[in-house]
């Protein structure tokens, strides 16, 4: 499939979702919000201000931020985390059990724990969403370190490659996969308890404006902020991840332009 | 008269031994999980000319890979000395380069990349990269492949950009380990042909390991057999002119004798 085509498919796609929920909304009404007052509402909400005069860009951009510093901070651990347990085994067999204990905990307590322990306040997320998600990258990470190619290791050990070299041309390449794989379900189980901390215990963020909403039963507007956000989401994919992960994995050999000699 | 100049003098004498890398009664265990302790290397001797091109031959899993492996210095021995010129030298006294049986070459990374890495790893400084890596990709005559990924490579060229590698950190000694052992024939007859090309111009040592008698009788001056119990049990020089040809007679011949040979050590 060409780019053209592939461009067609997207918008189809996209062109048939919106018939179906215009259709819908025709149909249910106290279901789905009408596709027409959606985007009313949309336009509300990014053109006035909404609840403690902040705009809509205040609420993203904090969400934002509580959900990239939690995912820095939890790629770091789980990386560290799991490279430790794919590399020790003493470590792998004592550790690993807390691993799938600590994956159990639902996301929820995480969060009523912290807001007990730390309080209502944007640090219980800093706490609760780091620690939510570290555990998924630890586990993505522990498998990228099991299939270290030791070969490698030991050609980089005989031409005599330090520890830094080592690590940033033969350990990191392998685990390029397994890192950009973690940030994605990272992003997509972070954004998903960012959201919780902000409904349960903030006055800001798009997950307060989803529970706000709600309170008022303004389903067209609570639409709006889906969209924005599910729209930022997209852009980050498309934007930046996907680009980003061709560029990383232009040696592959299945990759595009490929040039296969004798 | 210096005590400097005395020891020139000397070695001037012996300039012959002076070159020659001499293992000793090296010995090497391992630990297998279920089967104790197993004997790989069992006093070992082995003497590597100045120049020369010497093949380790013996079955597999017989511990030539082991034996490389002493030299190069990623296994230390249990015992056993390992001497140039009368005086001990551990493997970062040689001038080693290292071929491996598979390629072992950083997928992500350029031809020319690959070979950075081995540069940079050894040190050598970074205005003399570009001139090596063109002169010894154009020896491998993979000089339009530098900018080209490994994944893009069959696996002769994998190979020879492997040799690049090596002969690129410029070393003395060459240690290839089955090399060629993964690729078909054909490609193996002209990388071998090109080995011993190299090999001539560039006056390099090359200790070579291989489970191919054909192999090790077409490229050796001299051939060590192992046998599975890890003794070095004879030592061959291969008499033959070069170049040599495949199908030349005296090949054959040799070959048959080393044959038998490993059959009867097999049989006992």
């Amino acid at each position: 499939m060409d780019r053209l085509q592939r461009t067609l498919y997207g918008v189809a796609s996209i062109v048939v979702l919106l018939a179906v929920w215009y259709a819908g909304g025709v149909a249910f009404p106290e279901v789905l919000p009408g596709l027409l007052e959606t985007a009313a509402a949309l336009v509300v909400v990014l053109t006035t201000p909404g609840p403690y005069d902040n705009m809509f860009y205040f609420h993203v951009w904090k969400t934002i931020q509580m959900l990239f510093a939690s995912l820095i901070v939890s790629m770091i651990a789980g990386t560290l985390l799991g490279i430790i347990l794919g590399r020790s085994e003493t470590l792998e067999s004592t550790v690993s059990s807390w691993i799938y204990a600590w994956l159990a905990i639902p996301s929820l307590v995480i969060v009523f724990l912290s807001a007990i322990w730390i309080g209502f306040n944007a640090k219980s997320g800093y706490f609760a969403v780091p620690l939510v998600i570290t555990p998924f990258i630890a586990l993505n990470m522990w498998e990228g370190a099991r299939t270290l190619d030791e070969d490698l290791t030991e050609m980089a050990e005989f031409f005599g490659a330090g520890r830094f070299q080592t690590f940033k041309d033969v350990v990191v390449p392998q685990l390029a996969p397994f890192l950009f794989a973690s940030f994605r379900s990272g992003l997509s189980i972070g954004w998903k308890i960012t959201l919780l901390v902000e409904a349960f215990l903030l006055t800001r963020g798009v997950g307060f404006m989803f529970r706000r909403y709600f309170d008022q039963y303004d389903l067209p507007t609570m639409m709006s902020w889906l969209i924005i956000f599910v729209v930022f989401l997209i852009v980050v994919e498309y934007g930046v991840l996907a680009p980003l992960h061709e560029r990383v994995m232009e040696w592959r050999p299945d990759a595009e332009g490929v040039r296969v000699t004798e | 008269m210096t005590a400097t100049e005395e020891e020139t003098v000397h070695d001037d004498e012996s300039a012959l031994a002076e070159d020659q890398l001499e293992l000793r009664d090296i010995v090497k265990r391992f630990e297998k999980p279920g089967q104790g302790e197993i004997l790989v290397l069992d006093e070992v001797d082995l003497d590597v000319e100045k120049g020369s091109f010497v093949s380790l031959l013996g079955p597999s899993g017989c511990g030539k890979t082991t034996l490389m492996n002493v030299i190069s210095g990623l296994v230390e021995p249990d015992a056993g000395t390992m001497r140039r010129g009368g005086r001990d030298v551990s493997p970062d006294d040689l001038s080693l380069g290292y071929i491996f049986q598979e390629p072992r070459l950083l997928n992500w990374k350029t031809v020319a990349g690959n070979i950075e890495f081995a540069l940079e790893a050894r040190d050598v400084p970074e205005s003399e990269w570009d001139e090596r890596i063109e002169r010894y990709l154009e020896m491998v005559n993979l000089g339009d492949e530098g900018d080209n990924y490994p994944t893009r490579l069959s696996g002769g060229m994998k190979q020879r950009v492997a040799i690049a590698r090596a002969l690129a950190t410029e070393p003395e000694i060459m240690l290839m380990d089955e090399p060629f052992s993964s690729l078909d024939e054909i490609t193996a007859r002209d990388l071998r042909q090109e080995l011993l090309d190299i090999w001539n111009r560039e006056e390099k040592t090359i200790l070579f390991v291989t489970h191919d008698i054909n192999e090790a009788v077409f490229l050796s001056d001299t051939v060590y057999m192992m046998n599975t119990e890890g003794k070095m049990f004879a030592r061959r020089d291969i008499d033959i002119a070069r170049p040599r040809q495949y199908d030349d007679p005296n090949i054959a011949e040799r070959e048959a004798e080393l044959y038998r040979e490993f059959h009867e050590q097999v049989v006992e």
